[in-house]
């Protein structure tokens, strides 16, 4: 049998029987046009370390191994992560080790003694074959996620500007640039500008949750007074409380909280949850803002007395795309991707964002973050 | 009397371009604008360094990094330097400042009223 152009193919083989590991040897030997480069090692330890190295093409390990089993090397190296095949051997045939050796993502299982040169030789070209078959559908898989994040990215590029260009017009018209205007032309232009920085904001959610499921964020992170923070994003978005008739309450912790974060990122994730809180409350309502410490960690607590989320809605609150159904939903708006992109940002901080609600009584976010790099 | 200030805008989309040109020329200023960074250098080159300089960051021909590196702006301390950022952008923004950028405005949040309140708050000082 001809199996085309194979390049030199490393084997390593783990077998504590020194008498086992030569009649392989010898069986390698003899397949035809053999591009096989045999090594053979009998510890446990040290078959990890080398199958850690990933120095070899396919591994064949045999079931008896001292005081461990093959199974146990299988189980700590994980051929399923792997780009390499992993076979199994054992002395006898037994279906209790063939089918733990399957459920470990093992490429074949072969009992010694049983197979000739050629059956050898096939059982490794085909392993090989497969792996390099599993390989190029990831490749595909990567290929084609790859080219989705590049299509979010561009569109929302393009989309953004013309967005901007009518944001500016609508608004100078607004604004009395083109001189004044009747009650009914404001309330249209009102609308159109509301509708214009919803659009703008959607592009930026997909082009901020585009670049943070690409791992193309990049924090600086220093030690941050979240007290300042807190204070300069509730301080900004003072118009939207007021218009809201709401309330904010925080008062500034002592000893200042000092968190080691990235600001802007962090900053953003708070203006989210802040905003969020406002968004599903009624007027005259209250928002608290407040922060607690423990040795490592220092936690944010954003509390509104709004409209509160199911416990079965809290489960897939922080997916993408997802949005609540509730009696302001409908109204306030929104992409299904503030909260995904917040979790990913404080993830990636090594911190946690956390929801606690009762349905009609209102919801607390905590987002907890380290002191310390 | 006092000549007006002089604000060169370097913006690629024309109607962006454009709409910056009417907000800050409706106040006063002296408006220059440009497509792109080489243009803007060609400006300055030829009616001198202006008071302010709005800077969009991705352009074609020449963009706004290489703008700031070519103008070399500390050597020009009476320039004020604002670049136009984006959310996602936020590298960018901090390479400008390292390059002698002042200030930056969030291009998708930034109306009218705020642009010029930017501009009236720069020339203050």
């Amino acid at each position: 049998m001809n199996y085309g152009n194979i390049k030199a193919v490393k084997v390593l083989l783990v077998d504590s029987d020194d008498d086992d590991a030569l009649i392989i040897e010898k069986q390698i030997e003899k397949i035809p046009e053999n591009p096989f480069i045999f090594e053979w090692c009998s510890s446990f330890d040290r078959a990890k370390r080398l199958i850690a190295d990933r120095r070899h093409d396919i591994y064949l390990i045999d079931y008896r191994l001292g005081e461990k089993t093959g199974l146990d090397l299988l189980r700590s190296v994980r051929p399923a992560k792997r780009a390499e095949p992993f076979i199994l051997l054992s002395g006898a045939a037994d279906r209790e080790i063939e089918w733990q050796s399957m459920k470990l993502a093992a490429a074949d299982y072969l009992v010694k003694g049983s197979f000739t040169p050629e059956m050898l030789a096939r059982t490794l070209y085909y392993a090989l074959q497969r792996k390099e078959i599993e390989r190029q559908r990831i490749q595909q898989y990567i290929d084609l996620n790859q080219s989705k994040d590049d299509f979010i990215s561009i569109a929302s590029h393009q989309l953004r500007t013309p967005a901007t260009a009518v944001k500016q017009y609508v608004g100078m018209l607004l604004e009395g640039f083109a001189g004044e205007l009747q009650p009914n032309q404001i309330d249209m232009l009102q609308k159109a500008y509301r509708s214009n920085e919803r659009q703008l904001k959607i592009v930026t959610d997909l082009l901020k949750v585009a670049q943070v499921d690409a791992g193309k964020v990049v924090f600086q992170k220093s030690h941050v007074n979240l007290n300042d923070m807190i204070y300069e994003a509730v301080y900004d978005m003072r118009d939207v409380f007021i218009k809201r008739e709401q309330q904010v309450e925080f008062d500034p912790a002592e000893p200042i909280p000092v968190a080691f974060v990235d600001y802007d990122s962090i900053r953003m994730v708070l203006d989210n949850l802040i905003d969020n809180a406002s968004k599903y409350s009624n007027a005259n309502r209250v928002v608290t803002i407040s922060t607690d410490e423990s040795k490592n960690d220092i936690s944010i607590h954003i509390t509104d007395q709004g409209v509160g989320i199911s416990q079965s809605e809290r489960r897939r609150l922080f997916e993408k795309f997802s949005r609540i159904n509730n009696p302001l939903s409908t109204t306030v708006g929104g992409t299904g991707l503030g909260l995904y992109w917040a979790k990913k940002i404080v993830d990636l901080h090594d911190g946690t964002i956390s929801v606690e609600s009762k349905k009609g009584r209102g919801t607390t976010f905590t987002v907890m973050l380290p002191k310390h790099p | 009397m006092t000549k007006p200030a002089s604000i060169l805008i370097v913006e690629d989309d024309a109607d962006l371009n454009g709409a910056y040109q009417l907000i800050i020329g409706s106040a006063g200023y002296t408006v220059l604008s440009a497509d792109d960074g080489k243009q803007a250098l060609d400006i300055i080159k030829k009616k001198g360094d202006p008071d302010i300089i709005l800077l969009d960051l991705r352009m074609p021909v020449m963009d706004g990094i290489e703008f700031l590196k070519r103008y070399d702006a500390p050597a020009h301390p009476d320039t004020t330097i604002v670049v136009f950022s984006n959310y996602d952008a936020q590298k960018e923004v901090d390479e400008a400042y390292k390059l002698g950028a002042h200030r930056y405005v969030l291009k998708a949040r930034a109306a009218p009223k705020e642009l010029l309140r930017i501009v009236e708050d720069v020339l203050e000082g």
